[in-house]
């Protein structure tokens, strides 16, 4: 049940053990309003994309832009990695990018607003591509209000 | 993922996020973490559960309001792993014979997958810009003739293998997910092809080959199959 590494199966374990992580020094949390008044962007790593845009390839470290309003049938994924299940985003959206529930707290008064665009990156990235794109990525989300990004993996 | 945080925060944006991996979130640091114990890919959890769902995203959100970070939050909901159906068995003959071929395999799926399109209302198959037909035919050519460009081919195989599985989970007795990737792997002509593909794109000249071949075609659970 609990999914240390050590008590994960063997194979998947070794995988996820040999992948290098980057170490930063610690970066200062900024405060900020009270949830209910925050305006709130989903950045996904699952290679996320609309159906027709580039697909990520090896070293991507750029994004893709998925307006709020995108229907969940317009989503494919292009993650290079293979390693996880996807199955979980075939049938649902919402397990990889939980864009309904955001919408869900947003109307019953949680969470203050939802952004008008969200985005995707594919999480195999090299930190270095990725890091550029990111800062750039920061001066949208402001021009858009955003004061919060919910990270979600895959 | 965690990278993101540092680079989105140090820029001004406030960040929490999902952890699927302590052990990473732990190395990289990012401001805020929640740690779910979920199934790699299942972020949020279950899959139609909106409940079940937004509590994991509240409970992100929550830590919004920490500046204690770097912090990592163990969220206490888990996800029961998926039952064993050791016994099932796919209900209907889709098992390559020496007659068949990979295209006829993909033809003989197209009525369940038009059926699990009806009832998810969606696809996700669709990366490629080919239809499923050619995606199968390029990954005959792989096989048969000369190895198209990497990119090209991966991204036929995630159209390809989104499309088996997606058509499964329609069948009469569609098992679990757990079966139905068991299913893919032992009983199918396209993962038959995966597998005969591996060393000839390791072979390759081609880098690209050779990290598709290596790395991003055949999960690393699946490798003990190859030869």
């Amino acid at each position: 049940m609990v999914k240390r590494l050590k008590d994960m199966p063997g194979v998947e374990a070794r995988h996820l053990a040999h992948i290098e992580c980057p170490t930063y020094d610690d970066t200062p949390s900024l405060a900020g309003k009270p949830l209910a008044q925050r305006r709130v962007a989903i950045i996904s790593t699952a290679g996320l994309h609309k159906r027709g845009d580039r697909p990520f390839r090896l070293g991507d470290g750029s994004y893709r832009v998925i307006p709020a309003e995108t229907p969940a049938s317009d989503l494919v994924m292009s993650h290079i990695s293979v390693n996880f299940d996807r199955t979980g985003f075939q049938q649902d959206l919402n397990v990889v990018f939980p864009i309904d529930r955001l919408r869900e707290l947003v109307a019953e008064g949680s969470v203050g607003s939802m952004a008008s665009v969200h985005y995707s990156f594919m999480g195999a990235f090299p930190p270095a591509a990725a890091e550029p794109h990111a800062q750039h990525l920061a001066g949208l989300l402001k021009a858009d209000k955003v004061d919060a990004a919910l990270l979600v993996p895959v | 993922m965690g990278a993101l945080g540092h680079f989105l925060e140090r820029q001004g944006i406030p960040t929490t996020g999902i952890s699927l991996v302590r052990e990473h979130t732990e190395t990289v640091r990012p401001p805020r973490a929640l740690w779910v114990t979920f199934e790699l890919g299942r972020p949020l959890g279950r899959p139609d559960d909106p409940p079940f769902q937004r509590r994991v995203t509240k409970a992100a959100l929550d830590l919004l309001e920490r500046t204690d970070g770097p912090l990592i939050a163990d969220y206490p909901e888990h996800v029961d792993e998926p039952a064993d159906f050791s016994g099932w068995a796919c209900p209907i003959n889709l098992a390559p014979t020496e007659v068949d071929s990979l295209a006829a395999e993909i033809d003989r799926l197209a009525t369940w997958h038009d059926r699990a399109v009806a009832a998810q209302g969606r696809t996700t198959v669709g990366v490629s810009g080919l239809d499923v037909p050619a995606a199968g035919a390029l990954v005959s050519e792989a096989l048969n003739g000369t190895l198209p460009p990497a990119q090209a081919l991966k991204e036929a195989l995630d159209d390809l293998r989104a499309y088996y599985l997606e058509a499964a989970s329609a069948f009469p007795d569609p098992g679990s997910p757990a079966t139905r990737k068991k299913w893919f792997w032992e009983e199918t002509k396209l993962a038959r092809a995966m597998l005969a593909l591996q060393p000839k794109l390791a072979a390759s000249d081609d880098q690209h080959h050779k990290i598709l071949g290596n790395l991003t075609m055949i999960p690393a659970t699946e490798r003990h199959r190859l030869g």
